[in-house]
């Protein structure tokens, strides 16, 4: 919570009802716009380039003309593919964060508490009984949605729900589907298993304006949804009893969270497969770029999501054309060693100050 | 067995000799029937055994190299194919002949095919170079590459392939690459479920109108059964592709010529 931060100042409109000195709301407007601005620049660089050349800034400036192809990749395949990898982005960077604050373990992400697994259960199914076009995110959205409800019922015991049994629940439902997709696999035509590895590997698509629409739509409600909890979060931080003694109702928060960021997770996931890092990355960057507060984390986390997963796209789409990569594995490649970085920079940060951060504690 | 290799063992007249198949040969129809007894290229091998299989045809792959030095040492002789390519195809009929005794009869074959293949060759060979997509898969857009049969016969055809600087021989292709490079062909066996619409007709593409192949009506849907398999048909295969990309060399592609396996049909 308290980590010492010299830019900080502990002072302008110090909140009474705090315990300690509050953001000032200057900086949650600071770090928002400065992030849309990243996001802004991201989203430029994103549709200035792709496997095909198209003169967007000298359409915009010096009047050219495009051909109607042209028009077609910028504005019905590009356009739209880089707004849903911004949107899928920053649900997925929320749904890392909200995830990591429930658990109160750093290392969670995601796919951690188990909707992924039946989004892309659900999404195989669609693939091997062959409905294509919207039958797969909507056949992986059900799959989602059922493993929530199932997941949250199993996990509940007297009422309460005990974080210990969600993680467990979520983990033995991942391996369950994954055995399940395994199988699947096993016996599908090789034309089909091609399809599979695919999808499961990730990919952004160009969706359509109302799929996009939607995915906006939910990941900024959810966002909000989620920075309502923000104080919360923060009481959450020094454990369950503690957060109780400050007044926060833990069950509904707990439970909150969880539906909430399942719920970013199955959008992400039945639009575009399983993305990896961008959930664990993006929450833990910006927690040492901005403090651990939720408040300033949780729309940082969208909107850094949204340029990390922007970029990366951008790099998928770029680096080997005219073949595509799946995106997953350029955030993996990106993520993977920036986390490890991360960490043992934190390590070394974290012996040098120990005792002064608590919210990495034993999970950390 | 690979759908390959059972063709060209029927085309050698040993097809009495066949004791079962792999899970998706259902062609040629005289080996329906038999026993199917696994997939790509790990067969089971108690059904082998069963069987007192001698002689297994499969596809070459790494993953399955220890499984079949497994099968020599129960004693089943395994000949592993790789038939990506005309050169792989033609090298297959050689050594499928070699393996059962059939070396005239598989030499004959040979060089019929590659007598129709240079006959198409030349062909096409003054016709100005058409720009052709084959798409093999849609969501995403898988396309013929570099090093894959299709690509040679695409070439071979008077055509040149849009995705023939990309890196795999089934890459997976920008939708934005497909329209920057528009192409003036565009042959679709992306599909291969019964009852799905064959012929001349835009269907998947209607929606990039611009697209010279869609303008000019020239985007073929043909079941990947009449391209996909290289085998002994790999000369009608260019032979079709010459059709597809050159009609008024070729001559117009037949109605039969965008539909699967006659004896699926029957059974439909």
């Amino acid at each position: 919570m308290n980590a010492p931060h010299p830019d900080r100042h502990p002072d302008r409109q110090a909140n009474p009802q705090s315990d300690r000195p509050a953001t000032p709301a200057r900086r949650l407007v600071l770090v928002t716009l400065g992030l849309t601005g990243l996001l802004a620049v991201a989203v430029a660089i994103a549709v200035s380039f792709g496997a095909a050349a198209v003169p967007l800034w000298q359409r915009l400036f010096l009047g050219s003309a495009w051909s109607e192809a042209q028009q077609a990749i910028l504005l019905a395949l590009r356009l739209p593919r880089v707004l849903t990898a911004a949107a899928l982005g920053g649900l997925l960077g929320v749904a890392g964060v909200a995830f990591q604050a429930l658990l109160r373990n750093p290392l969670a992400d995601p796919y951690v508490l188990g909707v992924s697994g039946g989004a892309s259960l659900g999404g195989v199914v669609a693939l091997i009984v062959g409905v294509g076009g919207l039958g797969v995110p909507l056949a992986a959205f059900i799959g989602a949605l059922v493993s929530l409800v199932a997941i949250e019922r199993i996990a509940t015991s007297g009422g309460r729900l005990t974080v210990l049994t969600l993680l467990l629940t979520g983990a033995i439902f991942n391996a369950f589907s994954a055995a399940l997709i395994y199988f699947l696999q096993s016996v599908a035509s090789r034309e089909e298993l091609s399809a599979i590895v695919f999808y499961l590997m990730g990919r952004v698509p160009s969706s359509g304006a109302l799929t996009l629409v939607g995915l906006w739509a939910a990941g900024v409600a959810i966002t909000l949804a989620l920075f309502a909890s923000a104080r919360d979060f923060n009481a959450l931080t020094t454990g369950e009893e503690g957060a109780s003694q400050l007044g926060v109702d833990v069950e509904r928060l707990k439970r909150r969270t969880f539906v909430l960021g399942s719920l970013a997770t199955a959008l992400a996931v039945s639009s575009a497969g399983l993305i990896g890092f961008v959930g664990l990355v993006v929450p833990h960057l910006l927690r040492r770029l901005l403090g651990p507060d939720h408040r300033l984390l949780l729309p940082a986390a969208f909107l850094g999501g949204a340029s990390f997963l922007v970029l990366a796209d951008l790099a998928a789409r770029t680096l080997a054309a005219p073949t595509e990569l799946p995106v997953g594995v350029v955030t993996a490649l990106l993520g993977g060693p920036f986390f490890l970085l991360l960490l043992r920079r934190r390590g070394a940060g974290f012996a040098g100050s120990a005792g002064s951060r608590n919210s990495g504690g034993s999970g950390g | 067995m690979a759908p390959a290799a059972a063709e060209t063992l029927v085309e050698l007249g040993v097809a009495g000799r066949i004791v079962a198949v792999g899970d998706f040969v259902d062609w040629p129809p005289i080996l329906a029937g038999l026993p199917k007894i696994g997939g790509h290229d790990a067969p089971n091998p108690e059904r082998l055994v069963e069987l007192d299989v001698a002689l297994l045809f499969t596809a070459a792959s790494a993953a399955g190299r220890g499984e079949h030095a497994r099968l020599e040492e129960l004693g089943i002789r395994v000949s592993a194919l790789d038939t990506s390519t005309f050169g792989g195809t033609l090298a297959a009929i050689t050594e499928i002949g070699r393996q059962v005794g059939r070396e005239p009869e598989a030499r004959a074959l040979r060089e019929r095919i590659a007598g129709r293949l240079e006959a198409v060759r030349q062909r096409a060979a003054m016709a100005p170079r058409r720009r052709v997509l084959v798409a093999v898969g849609h969501d995403p857009i898988f396309v013929a590459g570099p090093g894959s049969h299709l690509d040679e016969l695409v070439t071979l055809a008077g055509g040149e392939n849009i995705a023939r600087d990309a890196l795999s021989p089934y890459p997976m292709v920008a939708l934005e690459t497909i329209l920057e490079r528009a192409p003036e062909v565009i042959v679709d066996s992306a599909d291969n479920r019964l009852g799905q619409p064959r012929g001349w007709t835009a269907g998947f593409w209607t929606k990039w109108p611009f697209l010279p192949a869609v303008a000019q009506g020239r985007v073929a849907f043909v079941d990947p059964w009449q391209l996909l398999v290289p085998g002994p048909r790999l000369a009608e295969m260019a032979e079709l592709m010459g059709r597809l990309v050159h009609p008024e060399l070729f001559g117009a592609p037949r109605p039969e010529d965008f539909a699967g396996a006659p004896a699926a049909d029957e059974s439909r």
